[in-house]
C-alpha cells in the first residue's frame, strides 16, 4: 500500500465472548484499500475456482475467464491436457484470445501474429531472425501458465501463488460434499450451456453472506414460500443446520425448503416423477450404502469454497462463481451441473425447477439480490460518523448455542462467522481482529457423513 | 433466429392476421405492463402457454429444457410469477420499477402448427429503479394464436442482446 496513509480502520471484527457478540465493520464492504487487499492477498495467494472439466470436453476447446481481475484462456490442449494461461500476448500483452469460447488448436495474437499451441508452447513469431538467440528466446516466450492448476472431482481451480498447499489440503472437509455430488449418478455429472452471468450492485462478500444464511429464508423469499405451501410442500426451519469446515469454507444442510430433482419428491414434481426418484434411491442405497445415500439424497447442501464458489445443491446443483469488480460490484457466473444421463421428461423438470427459484430471472434470486444491495446502499447511513462504533453489522445469532457446544443451526450465522474468520486473517492485517473473552474449545465441529 | 418473412399479413386457423394487429396486440400489452396491470397481462395468454428468456450466450436451436435459462415458466410457473409480482412481498419489485417499452421491427411468419404463427419483433425496455437508469435491448420470438377474443400468447419468448446483466439488471420484473 506504499506510504499512502492507510484508510483500513482496526478493528474489522470484534468477537466478543463474554458478550456473545460478534461485528463486522463496515468499511469491509465499501473500503477501496480493503479491495486492493483482497485482489493482492486473498485472490492471489488462495485456491480459485476456475472452472468445471466438463466446460471444455474435447480436446482443443477453450473458454476465457477473468479471475481476481485478471483474463485467463481456460482450454485442454490437443493432447487432453487442462490449462489455464494468463489470457496475454508474452510479446507486449495484448488480450490474446477474444473469442468467449470455441476450439483451437493454436492462438495467434493479431497485434503482431505471434503464435502459440493449446499446450502454451510458442509456435512462430514472424520474422523470427530478427532476434539473436531465437531459439532460446522462443523457449521463453511461451504462454504464461496459471503456477498451479488442480482438479478435485471435475471441479478445476487454480493459484497464482505456486506456493499454496496442495488442493485437497485446502478443501478439507469440503472436497468431500464435492465427491457426494458426483457420487448422486452413477454416470457422473456435466455443465450445461446457458450461462447465467450477471452482475450485482453489491460487495462480493454480501453474496457469500446470504448464501450461508438460513435466516433470511422466510422473510425475503415469503413469496416463493407460499408458492411452494400452495403446491403442497411443507417449509420449515427446524432440524437444518451450519458448519465450518475450517479454511473459510461453509456448509449449510437443509431439509425443508424444498424437493430435491431425481433425489428428494415432492407434488409438484408430478407422479411420474416420483415413480423415477423412488428408483433411483433404492439405485443409490445399493451403490453407496443407506446411510451415505442419506447423507447424498436427503438433505440440500449449500457449500461455500473459499473465497470464490458456491454450490447450491437445491433444487438441483448450481455452480455459482463470485468475481470482484468493485467494492460494491460483483460479477456472478452460474452454471446447471446435471446428471450426463438423465431421463428426457426429469431433465426438462430440472431445468424448469432449478431456474424458477435460482438465477436472476428465478422467483427467489432477485429478492436476495435486492437484500444486498440494499445493504450496500443502507450502510452509507454509518459510513464515517463520529460514533464509529455505530459503523459495524451485527453477525451475533447462534453464539449462546456456540458455547455450550451445541450445533449450529441454518437459522444462526455461525458459518458467516466462520468466512469472517479466514477473511481477516487472510487480508494480512495485523489489528484486523480483536478478541474478547475466551473462544470456546468445540469451534470446528466436523460432520460424519461415510 | 431463423430468417422470417416481412409479409403484411399471415394465415392461420382460418384467419388471416395482419401486422397491424400483431402491432396493436404488442403495443397494448407494452402498455399494460408500463402500467403494472399483471392480471390484464395474464389475460393475454391462452391457458397453458409458456414464457422464456434464455441466457445471454443463447444459440439459435437452444431448448430451455435442455440449456439453463434465465426464465422457464411453464403455465403454472407463470401464474406463480404474476401472483408474486401482485404481491407486496416481491421485495425485488418494491417498490415497482419503472419502466418504459418500445416495440418495433414487427414481423410475422407462419408457425410450426397451423393454430398458431410466428412473431419477430425489436424491443427496448428502460427501467428506473434505485437511483439507476438501465436499457434493456433484445427481440422477441413469440408464438400467437387469433382467437374468438382477439391474439393470445402461446409462447412468450424475449431474447436478449446483451453480452451479460448489467450491474442492477436483475429479471425480476417482466422483461
Amino acid at each position: 500500500m506504499g506510504s499512502n496513509p492507510r484508510t483500513v480502520p482496526a478493528p474489522m471484527i470484534v468477537e466478543d465472548w463474554d458478550q456473545l457478540t460478534f461485528r463486522v465493520n463496515r468499511e469491509a464492504y465499501r473500503n477501496a484499500e480493503i479491495f486492493a487487499r483482497e485482489r493482492g492477498w486473498v485472490w492471489m495467494h488462495t485456491w480459485l475456482y476456475l472452472g468445471h472439466e466438463t466446460e471444455i470436453p474435447n480436446p482443443n476447446d477453450f473458454k476465457v475467464r477473468t479471475l481476481g481481475g485478471r483474463p485467463l484462456i481456460f482450454c485442454r490442449d490437443s493432447a487432453g491436457e487442462v490449462h489455464a494461461f494468463l489470457n496475454s500476448c508474452p510479446h507486449r500483452g495484448t488480450v490474446l484470445c477474444r473469442e468467449n469460447e470455441g476450439s483451437t488448436r493454436l492462438f495467434q495474437c493479431f497485434y503482431h501474429a505471434w503464435t502459440f499451441r493449446n499446450n502454451g508452447e510458442l509456435a512462430a513469431i514472424p520474422d523470427a531472425g530478427a532476434y539473436e538467440s531465437s531459439e532460446e528466446f522462443g523457449a521463453s516466450m511461451g504462454l504464461r501458465s496459471v503456477p498451479r492448476l488442480e482438479i478435485h472431482e471435475g471441479f478445476v481451480f487454480v493459484a497464482f501463488d505456486p506456493d499454496v498447499p496442495p488442493l485437497l489440503e485446502y478443501l478439507g472437509d469440503a472436497a468431500d460434499y464435492m465427491t457426494m455430488i458426483e457420487q448422486q449418478h452413477v454416470g457422473g455429472m456435466t455443465t450445461l450451456p446457458g450461462t447465467q452471468l450477471y452482475s450485482v450492485r453489491g460487495n462480493w462478500k454480501l453474496a457469500v453472506e446470504n448464501a450461508m444464511d438460513g435466516y433470511h429464508f422466510a422473510p425475503t423469499h415469503n413469496t416463493f414460500v407460499g408458492y411452494l405451501r400452495e403446491s403442497g410442500y411443507a417449509v420449515t426451519d427446524d432440524n437444518q443446520y451450519a458448519y465450518n469446515l475450517g479454511n473459510g469454507h461453509g456448509l449449510l444442510v437443509l431439509t425443508g425448503h424444498g424437493g430435491r430433482i431425481s433425489m428428494l419428491w415432492e407434488p409438484r414434481f408430478g407422479e411420474d416423477e416420483r415413480v423415477r426418484t423412488e428408483a433411483h434411491r433404492a439405485e443409490m442405497t445399493q451403490r453407496l450404502g443407506e446411510k451415505r445415500a442419506h447423507h447424498v439424497a436427503d438433505e440440500s447442501h449449500i457449500l461455500f469454497v473459499f473465497p470464490n464458489l458456491l454450490l447450491f445443491d437445491i433444487e438441483g446443483l448450481s455452480i455459482r462463481q463470485l468475481e470482484p469488480v468493485a467494492p460494491d460490484q460483483t460479477d456472478v457466473r452460474a452454471w446447471q451441473l446435471v446428471p450426463r444421463e438423465e431421463d428426457p421428461d426429469t431433465r426438462a423438470l430440472r431445468m424448469k425447477t432449478v431456474v424458477s427459484f435460482v438465477g436472476p430471472g428465478g422467483l427467489a434470486t432477485p429478492d436476495d439480490i435486492e437484500a444486498y444491495e440494499a445493504v450496500q446502499r443502507g450502510i452509507q447511513a454509518t459510513a464515517g460518523t463520529v460514533q464509529p462504533e455505530l459503523d459495524y453489522s451485527d453477525m451475533s445469532r447462534g453464539m449462546a448455542d456456540e458455547v455450550k457446544g451445541v450445533q449450529g443451526r441454518s437459522i444462526d450465522e455461525g458459518a458467516m462467522r466462520g468466512f469472517w474468520r479466514q477473511w481477516v486473517e487472510a487480508i494480512g492485517l495485523d489489528d484486523g481482529l480483536e478478541i474478547h473473552g475466551e473462544r470456546p474449545a468445540s469451534f470446528l465441529a466436523g460432520r460424519d457423513v461415510r | 433466429m431463423t430468417m422470417i418473412s416481412n409479409s403484411a399479413s399471415v394465415r392461420c386457423a382460418g384467419h388471416t392476421v395482419t401486422r397491424q394487429e400483431v402491432e396493436d396486440f404488442l403495443y397494448t400489452e407494452a402498455d399494460i405492463l408500463d402500467h403494472w396491470d399483471y392480471d390484464g397481462w395474464l389475460a393475454l395468454f391462452e391457458p397453458g402457454a409458456r414464457y422464456e428468456i434464455p441466457t445471454t450466450d443463447h444459440r439459435p436451436g437452444w431448448s430451455p429444457h435442455e440449456t439453463g435459462s434465465f426464465v422457464d415458466d411453464d403455465w403454472d410457473l407463470l401464474r406463480a410469477r404474476v401472483k408474486r409480482l401482485k404481491s407486496r412481498k416481491a421485495h425485488a419489485e418494491n417498490p415497482h420499477s419503472r419502466t418504459h417499452r418500445l416495440v418495433s421491427n414487427v414481423r410475422l411468419s407462419e408457425g410450426d402448427t397451423e393454430d398458431a404463427f410466428r412473431v419477430s419483433a425489436s424491443f427496448v425496455v428502460h427501467r428506473a429503479r434505485d437511483g439507476h437508469f438501465d436499457a434493456y435491448v433484445g427481440w422477441y420470438d413469440h408464438l400467437l394464436v387469433p382467437t374468438e377474443d382477439g391474439l393470445r400468447f402461446r409462447l412468450r419468448r424475449s431474447v436478449l442482446g446483451h453480452e451479460s446483466l448489467a450491474a442492477g439488471a436483475r429479471l425480476s420484473f417482466i422483461l
